[in-house]
């Protein structure tokens, strides 16, 4: 593995963007994958997705907060409020989910009680909870305006040209993602579930530019890798965002590999590609809002239920781990429709809630995950049809 | 679920025991005495609203009458829609079909049941509901889900954009229960002309949904009718919040109930009218006498709920306020922004009536101003949202202080509640943030939350 990835995946900062930031050049946070990053890219500026990783606490996250949210959000406002994302020139707040679009309020307010925490550029992103005809239109025109705030607040132009070709770079991400899928996918996979987690997180937290090379370099490696996790138990992971790799340690742990998800941060966000066509604005709007595949998106659930089945079947899964982090009713909810759908199939699901962030409840979670584990027959479910 | 709880469908029960309260105010006091010793959980609710005359009569029987509806509703061959309180149920009724509204539909059986719907939110989690979604709806959709009332034909709901947990209710009971689903979804914007486009198209695919599942076409004459009907309500509504501005406060507390509750579920509807102008009426005649809408009489202090209001057995925070001498200015659940409401300042509905399009675009606007549609929808500061109104009801209405009462459930306030309540504070306005559950007493007691209120009152010297 690249230690170019563990040190993205694993923490805040790292040393790509210090040496992005020595050569002047600007890094944008945003907090969903719904937040088109072609548009950032093609402004000479590198996207980052925010996370709460490396939080020991979230006493500033509660100070703002109420009691009933969400600690991602919350332990996002932690690292900001500790200074951990000075390195930010903007940020992009996403009308995503309601604890995570208040990170807004939250982050402008904590802001007066650590003055400079807050980044140059502050934008609000609105995004439709469907995709049709009218909310394509609003959300391409929300995108313009995403377009049109950074060109004036940092003085740049963003031509049709650049965005054609962050479309392209993008695209190419995702496909190279896709092949790291298959590979994950294979009877005797080469790699763990947790080696996946981190190559797809550090996607998150360098500039496509330095990714894609390191990227290709790391699939050749493990096509050519002797190693497998053959005979293991074979797991999907599901649910809301896992953006750090403790919680498929422990699932490894307990002697199984996650050899599919479609975890937020993790596999999902790589579905689909924007058409290299024009108009270019349409075109990217249509693809971040045909991503239904996080549960605020109201009214897809047979779209997600579809992907989790196509995925059990390419990964050849044995037993479905379902998560959500506490107040993530979304995932939560919707969770329990799976199990209830996918047990009736027979195949084996768990639903486990938990607090986001580095276990801060491992023991509990490392003991029903074992007993599941123990409940789960390899190779004995019958595969859907996806 | 406990079997008690299943021998007989929620709905029918909220019905009969609707039905047994109004009739009984209509005899003597012999006969009221004993249809109250039949129906005793919801004596002190039938005492303290037919103490307040024809409008509490009015009351009873409205709901009567709207639960006749969702019971009879297949027998008369119409659809039965599951919907939400912020989706306005007048183009429900336009087009025949009867709206389940969920969460006056859990406040209802929260106020004459001992325990609540208590068994009900229990089996949404049963069913697969995470235990932190939103009681409001857990409540009433519990019986819906085991199959203890007339199934819903689809669900139709507003809420994508503005409440998570509300919509995810709905998509989870739709795909539970296998009906078909439509939300109407709105941008984080209000008045521009990019947010007004986005209310009328989705608007008007909505009613192209209702027109798929209903299989008839909208009457422009029978909308009309309809429409016409809410102009009148909204008359008598604005007026009654002008009257809630005069010191005393002529309104007695619980009409704020009455007004909500009716126009969630039968706006447009005759026994909503009826029971606003009985409301009206009352509270001019208090006026007139310069007298508050209080049972104790004396003013003491007057409290602007920002959020919605608490919903136990028997209404005991409304015999509380009513008791300690405190006047209800009213929640964001009785802010709807027509035109000619105080508040509005230039942003509530135009309701026009011309034609089949200037209506559907007046439901457009309208649904997009309802309580919670409004002002939740963007960040809580910006322009139009609910620190701004929040703010102008405090000077307008002359508030004491604020309340904010809500769910656990609320993600969508709770995210940013304590830089609400400061806001406030910080405009001079006391402000208590109540940490129970309106829904769901066993969060906390209703003594519970009593004692902090009261604490507050104290320690704040609001009396």
């Amino acid at each position: 593995m690249n230690p170019i990835f563990k040190e993205a995946a694993a923490h805040v900062d790292n040393q790509v963007i210090r040496d992005w930031k020595a050569r002047g050049k600007k890094v944008i946070g945003h907090t969903c994958s719904h937040v088109p990053e072609e548009i950032i890219t093609a402004a000479g500026m590198m996207p980052y997705r925010l996370r709460g990783i490396e939080s020991e606490t979230t006493s500033i996250g509660d100070t703002y907060f109420g009691p009933f949210i969400c600690s991602c959000p919350k332990a996002i406002l932690q690292k900001a409020g500790e200074g951990a994302y000075k390195f930010l020139d903007g940020a992009v707040m996403v009308q995503s989910c309601d604890s995570m679009r208040r990170l807004d309020e939250c982050w402008r307010a904590a802001n007066e009680d650590y003055p400079g925490i807050l980044p140059g550029f502050w934008h609000y992103l609105g995004v439709p909870h469907k995709a049709v005809d009218y909310s394509l239109k609003w959300f391409s025109q929300e995108i313009e305006l995403f377009k049109t705030h950074i060109e004036e607040h940092f003085g740049v132009e963003i031509t049709e040209e650049k965005l054609l070709e962050a479309v392209a770079l993008y695209n190419e991400t995702r496909d190279l993602l896709k092949e790291l899928d298959e590979i994950r996918a294979m009877e005797e996979t080469p790699l763990s579930g947790q080696e996946a987690m981190d190559i797809v997180l550090a996607g998150t937290a360098l500039p496509k530019q330095v990714y894609n090379p390191l990227l290709k370099e790391t699939l050749a490696e493990l096509k050519t890798r002797k190693t497998h996790h053959g005979g293991k138990k074979r797991i999907l992971l599901g649910g809301s965002v896992v953006d750090d790799p403790s919680l498929i340690s422990v699932i490894e742990g307990e002697g199984a590999v996650v050899v599919a998800d479609t975890v937020c941060f993790g596999s999902r966000s790589f579905e689909g590609l924007v058409p290299e066509d024009s108009p270019i604005m349409l075109t990217i709007a249509g693809r971040y809002l045909h991503h239904q595949f996080c549960p605020r998106m109201f009214g897809y659930y047979k779209d997600r239920m579809g992907l989790i089945l196509q995925k059990i079947k390419q990964a050849n899964v044995d037993g479905v781990i379902l998560q959500n982090i506490r107040f993530c009713d979304l995932h939560g909810s919707e969770n329990g429709l799976f199990e209830r759908e996918l047990e009736s199939m027979g195949i084996p699901v768990i639903r486990l809630e938990r607090e986001y962030g580095a276990m801060a409840d491992e023991g509990r979670l490392r003991m029903r995950i074992g007993a599941f584990l123990e409940s789960v027959s390899v190779g004995n479910i019958e595969k859907p049809a996806a | 679920m406990r079997k008690e709880y299943t021998e007989y469908p929620f709905d029918w029960t909220l019905h009969s025991l609707f039905t047994a309260a109004s009739k009984a105010n209509d005899g003597t006091k012999k006969e009221y005495d004993r249809i109250m010793s039949r129906i005793g959980d919801m004596k002190e609710l039938a005492d303290f609203v037919f103490g307040l005359g024809e409008a509490g009569a009015l009351f009873m029987k409205g709901f009567s009458q709207y639960t006749e509806a969702i019971t009879t509703a297949h027998q008369s061959g119409k659809k039965l829609a599951l919907t939400t309180f912020c989706q306005s149920p007048a183009i429900f009724w336009a087009m025949d079909v009867v709206p389940i509204v969920l969460e006056p539909m859990t406040v209802l059986g929260n106020l004459v049941r001992k325990g609540g719907t208590s068994e009900y939110m229990d089996f949404c989690v049963e069913a697969g509901f995470t235990e932190t979604s939103c009681s409001s709806q857990r409540g009433a959709l519990g019986a819906y889900l085991y199959g203890l009332a007339e199934k819903p034909d689809f669900v139709a709901i507003d809420t994508g954009g503005i409440c998570d947990t509300n919509a995810n209710s709905f998509t989870f009971a739709a795909s539970y229960m296998n009906i078909p689903f439509y939300q109407i979804n709105y941008p984080p914007t209000l008045t521009d002309k990019r947010a007004a486009d986005y209310h009328r198209s989705d608007y008007r695919n909505f009613i192209r949904f209702l027109e798929e599942q209903t299989g008839n076409k909208l009457d422009e004459d029978r909308l009309r009718v309809i429409m016409k009907e809410i102009e009148v309500q909204d008359d008598l509504i604005c007026e009654l919040q002008e009257l809630q501005r005069l010191r005393p406060n002529p309104v007695p507390v619980i009409f704020n109930l009455f007004i909500y509750a009716l126009r969630f579920t039968m706006a447009g509807q005759e026994p909503c009218t009826t029971m606003l102008k009985a409301c009206l009426d009352h509270a001019k005649a208090n006026a007139a006498r310069g007298l508050s809408g209080l049972s104790t009489v004396e003013e003491k202090s007057r409290a602007l709920f920002v959020y919605i209001d608490h919903y136990a057995t028997n209404v005991p925070m409304w015999t509380f306020l009513d008791r300690m001498g405190i006047s209800h200015l009213g929640c964001i659940l009785t802010k709807f922004y027509q035109e000619g409401a105080f508040y509005a300042n230039g942003g509530g509905y135009h309701l026009d009536s011309a034609n089949l399009d200037t209506m559907i675009d007046t439901l457009a606007e309208q649904n997009s101003r309802l309580p919670m549609v409004k002002q939740i929808r963007g960040p809580y500061d910006a322009p139009d949202m609910w620190l701004e109104e929040a703010l102008y009801l405090k000077d307008s209405m002359n508030a004491d202080f604020a309340v904010y009462s809500g769910t656990p459930g609320c993600r969508n306030t709770w995210g940013m509640v304590k830089l609400f309540a400061k806001k406030l504070e910080d405009a001079g306005l006391p402000t208590l943030v109540i940490n129970a559950d309106a829904f769901d007493e066993r969060v906390e007691s209703w003594e519970a939350t009593q004692h902090r209120f009261e604490e507050f009152l104290e320690l704040r010297r609001l009396l």
